[in-house]
Parts: structure tokens; C-alpha cells; sequence
């Protein structure tokens, strides 16, 4: 090598002398962005061997990191299953909580904007063991004040009413429970009819002739009749109708969620709620009422359509008990009540 | 040091090298790029000649070394890129240690005594050190140098003809053997 080098060592100090030279140039030559010459080299050269470099131990920290040194990721991979569980949990708990929150937020916002009425609010706690009744308990009893026939209802609609008062809890008959009934109308002819349950999810709208029509959509109300739920609350919708003897078959779809109730207000009075614009689901604005020339025969005959009891077999029947022909009742336009219900003698408080 | 006097001494020892008086060398050297840096101030004609170019050839030739030759181009070429405002040092330094070191090599092979084969080695050699310029331009500064004009050719033809009359001058500088 040293016996080659001396051969060849006037070519060696030309190239020595070359390169210096060039590395000179390089120093003082600037390229692109006012760098210089020698420093791009610099990067040119480097930078494959730093590449090089950063990949060649960035490959074996990860095989060590990925393969070799995992003493302790089962227990790590455990401890962190716990806590995704953990929070799993909690995040569950907090969603509930957002929910019911959100929830109570609705029902205090209808409280407030229904100061004309006294309610008291209750939580449902449990459902009645028989599959054909519908019937829940609530959280509230006598030492809250309530008593039976009290109203409940859910800012979408009516739910029920309370048929037995314990101290602490309470029952409610939903309304599509069979032996349920409520006064009720329809929101744009007036047609009166007894709101009946049937056992099934939805509650049947009875004693309405054949000669009514409605279609699917209509809204029905509580006529105030059955002296447990104030007048015009809404319901549910008709969802479909079918002629027979001697009434039509009217479903309906209850307003409030009956299966999936966690809140409701029980309303301590039968005083008259009313409506506080669009964005009030339960209380709906009053329709105009039609014009017809039975309009006023109806009117008189309101005395004679009592509503005495609680329930549908004490209702009355509009068809039958009126004063007027058989079908006047229910195809006649009533007009609204003219006296609170709750000034009646014999009202439940 | 001790290696370039064993080269010289086996130079001398089957080629002719010529002697000249001491500090010959550095005042020629330094009075070509004096000249050439005068001469400028008086015309565009003074480009037509490469004074230290010549100086590069002649010296390269007669003392026909090549470390020494490399070494004179270096110097000569260093020196000229300082003197000239744009150049970066080393443009000319490198064109020149490559001419100097070609120049020594074949100054042992080739007649340089005559005027026509003087003529010849001045002319090509002007090329070369173009074409070495030109390359290190391209390379390194990026900059689109011609390897050959007609203005080069004119240059290289009024340098080798100047260098025949300014060799003969410098051969009366020789020490006699």
C-alpha cells in the first residue's frame, strides 16, 4: 500500500492539491437559499449515514422495546384492562346521570312554566308484577300529599292516574291499562269519547259513532269529563280507525312514553293548565272550534253527560246517557267546561 | 522535502533540467500577474493574453517536475483568483495546478525547445485549462461556461504566439549548466 502510494505519489499531492482546492471553492461558492457549497455537501453526505443511523437503532429499540423487553406488559396489559373497565363504568354511570339530568331539566322547565298548577315531581320505581296490568309505583305517597285519582302526566302527555296511595310510594293505572278511562275529545271536531284501555300498548278511543271521521294523525285531548285529569291535555294520536257495531274502533298512540317512563309529574290539583305556546307538547293550542247548527243543542246537553267515576266502567257513556239522539253526543261539538273542575263538590284533591 | 529532491535528482539524472537563478521563479511568477492585473486597466485587448498562465507552461516544462509543476500552478492560480474581485479563490488555482502538472509531465517527452512545438504546447494547453475552468464552473458554481468560442480561439492563438517571443526571453534567464 505504502509502496503504491510512493509510485503513484506525484498523482496523490495533484489529487491532494485538487481536492483542497475544491474544498476551498466550497467554502466561499453559495448555492440556492444562500447556503454554502460545503455545507450542502456536508448535509449530502450526512444525511444518508444519519438516516442510516437513526433507522438501523430506531429498529433495535423497537425490537427490543417490542420483543425483548416486555417483563412486565402482561401485567401492564391487565392493569390497564382494569381501568378501561373502570371507566367504562363510569362513563355509563355519567350518561345515566346526563340523562337524568336532562330529563328533570324537561320536567322542571314544565313545572315552571305551569305555575298555575300545583304538581309535586316523582320518580318511577317499579312496575307491577302481572304482565296485563299496567300499573307502576312511584316514589312519592300520602306523606307527600297525594291522594287517589290524582293525575299523572309527563310533559309529552297524560300517564295515568293514582288508584293506591301508600305513605311512601304510590300506584299508578297507566292509561292503557283495561281497567283505565278518560274523558277525552278530539282536538279539532270536539267529538267526546271515553279514552278505554285495552290492555294491549294502545288504549282505545270508545263510544264514537260510525258516522265521525278521522284519520290517522288526529289529536285527542282530555275533555275534563272524568274530573281526574284537567281539560285539554293531550293524549296520544289516532293511529288508525275501523267501523263496527255500535262504535267505531279507534286506536290510539298514547303521547307520553308509557314503557319507558323514569320521570313523571303528578298533578296535586284539577286546575286548568294552559298553553304556553308551540313548544308545549301536553298542553295544546285550542283549535277553532267548526261551526255546526248541533253546536248549540250539544252545549245544552253538556249537563246532562256527567262524569262521575275514576274509572271506564264508571265513566259515562256519551251516547247513552245524553240527552240528545243517539248521535248527537259524540258528532256534536261540546264546548269547553265552564267551571274548574276541582270547584265541583266531590273532586279529588 | 527529502522526497522532492529524490524525484528532482532522478529527474536530473536521465532527463535535461534547466537551472535558474534563485528566487527566478517567484519574480517571474509575481511580475506575469502584475502584469496581468495592469494590463487590464488599459483595454478589453489585454485579455487576449494569460500571462501567468504562460509563466505555468514555461516553468512546468523546463523544470519538468511534476510536484513542483502542480505546486507553481497552485500558487500561480491561488494568487490570480485573489487578485481578480469575482473569482472565488480556487477557480483559477485549480485550472492552473492541473496545467502545471500536464505541462512537467510532458516537458520530459515532447521537443519544448523548439518555437513551433512551444506554439503547439501553449496552444493546447490553453484549452486544456479552459475546459478545466469551464468544468469547475459548471461543477461547482453552476454556471453555463463555454468550453470553447471563437474569442477562446483567438485568445489561446495570440497567448501561443506571445508565448513563443516570452519563452525565448525566459531561456536567457537560465543558469548555465
Amino acid at each position: 500500500m505504502i509502496n503504491v502510494f510512493s509510485r503513484n505519489r506525484p498523482l496523490a499531492l495533484l489529487a491532494s492539491v485538487i481536492v483542497a482546492q475544491i474544498l476551498l471553492l466550497a467554502f466561499q461558492v453559495k448555492r440556492d437559499r444562500d447556503v454554502r457549497l460545503i455545507r450542502v455537501w456536508a448535509v449530502a453526505i450526512m444525511s444518508p449515514v444519519e438516516r442510516s443511523g437513526t433507522w438501523g437503532f430506531s429498529s433495535i429499540g423497537g425490537v427490543w422495546h417490542g420483543y425483548i423487553d416486555l417483563r412486565n406488559a402482561r401485567k401492564e396489559n391487565q392493569q390497564l384492562r382494569d381501568e378501561l373497565g373502570r371507566l367504562q363504568l363510569r362513563n355509563r354511570e355519567l350518561e345515566s346521570q346526563a340523562d337524568e339530568a336532562q330529563r328533570l331539566k324537561v320536567l322542571l322547565n314544565f313545572r315552571d312554566t305551569h305555575t298555575e298548577a300545583q304538581m309535586l315531581a316523582a320518580q318511577v320505581i317499579g312496575a307491577s308484577a302481572d304482565p296485563t296490568s299496567h300499573t307502576l309505583f312511584i316514589n312519592r305517597g300520602s306523606r307527600d300529599r297525594l291522594r287517589n285519582n290524582m293525575a299523572v302526566v309527563t310533559p309529552d302527555g297524560i300517564v295515568g292516574k293514582l288508584v293506591e296511595v301508600f305513605p311512601n310510594t304510590a300506584q299508578v293505572l297507566l292509561i292503557n291499562d283495561k281497567e283505565s278511562g278518560v274523558g277525552a275529545l278530539f282536538a279539532e271536531s270536539r267529538t267526546h269519547g271515553v279514552l278505554k284501555g285495552s290492555g294491549d300498548p294502545m288504549p282505545l278511543m270508545d263510544y264514537v259513532v260510525n258516522d265521525e271521521k278521522f284519520k290517522p294523525g288526529d289529536s285527542i285531548l282530555t275533555s275534563g269529563d272524568d274530573r281526574i285529569f284537567p281539560k285539554g291535555l293531550l293524549i296520544g294520536k289516532v293511529t288508525d280507525t275501523k267501523q263496527a257495531l255500535p262504535f267505531q274502533i279507534i286506536h290510539v298512540q298514547p303521547a307520553a312514553r308509557l314503557d319507558r317512563l323514569e320521570d313523571v309529574l303528578i298533578l296535586l290539583s284539577q286546575q286548568q293548565l294552559e298553553p304556553k305556546g308551540s313548544a308545549d307538547k301536553l298542553i295544546p293550542p285550542p283549535q277553532p272550534e267548526p261551526f255546526t247548527p248541533l253546536a248549540s243543542a250539544a252545549a245544552s246537553s253538556k249537563s246532562s253527560v256527567s262524569a262521575a267515576g275514576p274509572t271506564s266502567a264508571s265513566l259515562p257513556k256519551p251516547a247513552a246517557s245524553s240527552a240528545v239522539k243517539p248521535a248527537a253526543p259524540t258528532s256534536a261539538p261540546r264546548k269547553p267546561a265552564e267551571k274548574p273542575q276541582a270547584a265541583r263538590p266531590g273532586a279529588p284533591r | 522535502m527529502s522526497y522532492l529532491l529524490s524525484i528532482r535528482d532522478r529527474a536530473e539524472g536521465n532527463i535535461e533540467v534547466h537551472k535558474y537563478y534563485s528566487g527566478t521563479v517567484v519574480l517571474t511568477a509575481f511580475l506575469a500577474l502584475l502584469f496581468q492585473a495592469f494590463l487590464h486597466r488599459y483595454g478589453r485587448w489585454a485579455e487576449l493574453l494569460d500571462l501567468p498562465l504562460l509563466v505555468t507552461i514555461y516553468f512546468g516544462v523546463s523544470k519538468r517536475n511534476p510536484v513542483s509543476g502542480l505546486f507553481l500552478g497552485a500558487l500561480i492560480g491561488i494568487l490570480q483568483d485573489a487578485l481578480s474581485h469575482d473569482s472565488p479563490i480556487g477557480l483559477y488555482g485549480i485550472a492552473k495546478t492541473l496545467v502545471g502538472y500536464l505541462s512537467s509531465s510532458v516537458g520530459g517527452k515532447i521537443d519544448t525547445e523548439h518555437p513551433v512545438s512551444r506554439f503547439g504546447l501553449v496552444f493546447l494547453l490553453f484549452h486544456f485549462h479552459q475546459f478545466a475552468l469551464a468544468i469547475t464552473e459548471r461543477v461547482l458554481l453552476n454556471q453555463p461556461e463555454r468550453f470553447f468560442t471563437p474569442r477562446l480561439l483567438l485568445d489561446s492563438l495570440v497567448t501561443a504566439a506571445f508565448g513563443m517571443f516570452l519563452f525565448a526571453l525566459l531561456d536567457r534567464l537560465r543558469r548555465p549548466s
